[in-house]
């Protein structure tokens, strides 16, 4: 069969530095890939190559056997904040991909436009159900929203396309543990009733088991060297039975060798805090 | 009070009622005192019209006609009167200059945004209007009065050279301050160039956009009244030019005040107008 997503041979630098060498990843169909890292291991930088934000140094990605190196309706995308437009009312920033499909800026001002309009309101106010918002949020704008609600509203606004890829940019990292378990399963239980494909980037590895069908880790083996894959597996249905060995497996591996010893900047903090040299506040 | 904290005392409703208004107070029973005074020791004295005087000469401002028309007929009503009075007439020709100005920087916004959005744009004039922006406008009053003659068009020049690069750049920086999460989330919805131009970028910053213009309407009012000092037949800045001549002092004051109040009045417009139309946007 083939992919769905195919990255293939993929290396990025910025500058002299290398930030990805060499990665492979295939993506079947259906999968939901939690990509996992520790901060700067360039796991953002995978998903904003995959997106087509970004140009990479060499490698290609094929989404079903072709490339798309700009941005586009191939692919949903739901970042860490900045989702939403908030100049539009919940309702409108759901039904604005549906109106970018359909009309472009001379034909929204046809009398077609405002009829389809109602449908698209009637199609937009369903998801928002689907996704545990009350009806009265629908006239509401993103800022009046809790952090948590404006991100079900950015899920419902990507996922009203119907795109067969979702990508995730550390989406819940923002929210506070009990919204983030709540979304987490709501997150869980769309993919499951949908069927799209995900890739979710994040730094927290029970978030990456919980949602995950698969993981990726990525980590550094030196500070200065590039990231590669360290770890590429299936999550088994039956991971919380061994809970603890799967999360320290996942943070060994996501823990690069200069991690482990401290760097120049904290043993010098460390130094000056043994010779009294800190200022005492 | 030192233990109460200087930076947490707040006045009450009243106290900051009244000190607001303490040194409008002030100044009006200064002008007020030395203005009597003045009259005291020579009743001709012209540097400090009495209140009476400059009611005296609002008043004829407001109803006669200015020194060089023809004088109204006797039996003219008082819509007449007012509509071929000097205020009248001055305030149309300098508000005809100033909107016609203000609807020139509509093209300098849109410029802004395709510099900001549209690399190949931006390239190609940021440079340009970086270095524009630093030319005294009015510097060039000499060259665009041989330019473009002394008439209507120099002076609308000078308002828009003197601030379309300011605004310019300002749109360039909001459409740059955009989150690219806002960019790329357009697209992935499906979006064109052109929807995320205008239905996006546009949209959001046009509360800030706003603000930015009523910020500059000082210069634009400044360029203006240059450009109507030294070269005009009419306005409310040449008509305070030439009053200086006659050193009337109980007309230049009161237009003086009318052009801070009119210029109040079309910030507060503008202001509640942004709120309306922009009922999301919050003041950072």
């Amino acid at each position: 069969m083939m992919p769905l997503i195919d990255v293939q041979n993929l290396t990025v630098k910025y500058g002299p530095r290398t930030i990805l060498n060499a990665i492979d990843i295939t993506v079947e169909e259906g999968e939901f890939i939690c990509v996992l890292g520790q901060t700067g291991c360039g796991k953002s930088t995978l998903l904003r190559l995959i997106l087509g934000a970004e140009q990479p140094t060499s490698g290609r990605i094929l989404i079903d056997n072709l490339e798309h190196p700009r941005p586009d309706r191939a692919r949903g995308y739901v970042p860490q904040k900045y989702s939403l437009f908030p100049d539009r009312t919940v309702l409108d920033n759901i039904t604005f991909g549906l109106e970018l499909t359909a009309f472009n800026l001379f034909t929204r001002w046809t009398p077609g436009f405002f009829r389809a309009r109602r449908h698209y309101r009637k199609e937009a106010l369903n998801y928002l159900l689907k996704l545990g918002l009350r009806e009265q949020d629908a006239q509401k704008y993103p800022d009046e929203l809790s952090g948590g609600m404006q991100q079900r509203v950015a899920i419902a606004q990507a996922l009203i396309n119907r795109p067969r890829i979702l990508l995730m940019d550390e989406a819940f990292s923002a929210l506070d543990p009990a919204t983030r378990r709540e979304t987490q399963s709501l997150m869980k239980y769309l993919w499951k009733e949908n069927g799209f494909t995900a890739m979710f980037v994040t730094h927290n590895t029970r978030e990456a088991l919980l949602l995950g069908s698969r993981v990726i880790v990525l980590a550094k083996d030196h500070a200065d060297s590039p990231s590669r894959i360290v770890l590429d597996e299936q999550v088994p249905q039956d991971w919380r039975h061994h809970e603890d060995a799967w999360i320290g497996r996942l943070e060994q591996a996501s823990i690069s060798e200069s991690v482990e010893t401290p760097t120049t900047a904290s043993r010098a903090f460390a130094t000056a805090k043994a010779s009294g040299t800190t200022r005492q506040r | 009070m030192t233990s109460a904290g200087l930076l947490h005392a707040k006045p009450g409703r009243l106290m900051a009622l009244v000190l607001s208004w303490t040194l409008f107070g002030t100044g009006a029973l200064w002008y007020f005192q030395a203005a009597q005074t003045r009259h005291a020791e020579n009743p001709d004295d012209r540097v400090m019209p009495t209140i009476q005087a400059m009611g005296r000469g609002w008043w004829n401002a407001v109803m006669e006609p200015p020194e060089d028309a023809e004088a109204m007929p006797a039996g003219a009503t008082i819509w007449q009167k007012l509509t071929s009075s000097m205020l009248y007439k001055d305030t149309l020709a300098t508000g005809r200059r100033f909107f016609i100005s203000l609807a020139l920087l509509i093209p300098a916004v849109l410029l802004g945004l395709h510099m900001g959005l549209f690399p190949y744009v931006g390239a190609f004039f940021l440079r340009f209007f970086l270095f524009f922006d630093k030319i005294v406008a009015l510097s060039l009053l000499p060259i665009l009065f041989i330019a473009f003659g002394i008439d209507e068009l120099s002076k609308i020049m000078l308002i828009v050279i003197g601030v379309a690069p300011t605004v310019i750049l300002d749109v360039f920086n909001l459409s740059k301050g955009v989150p690219n999460e806002q960019i790329v989330k357009a697209f992935t919805l499906g979006a064109r160039d052109f929807d995320v131009a205008y239905r996006v970028v546009l949209k959001q910053i046009l509360p800030r956009v706003l603000n930015s213009i009523r910020l500059n309407l000082k210069a634009v009012m400044l360029f203006l009244f240059a450009g109507e000092m030294i070269a005009s037949t009419d306005g409310l800045a040449y008509r305070i030019a030439l009053l200086r001549r006659h050193m009337a002092m109980d007309v230049i004051i009161p237009y003086v005040l009318w052009v801070a109040l009119l210029l109040f009045v079309v910030d507060l417009t503008m202001r509640a107008a942004n709120k309306k139309i922009h009922p999301w946007f919050r003041e950072a």
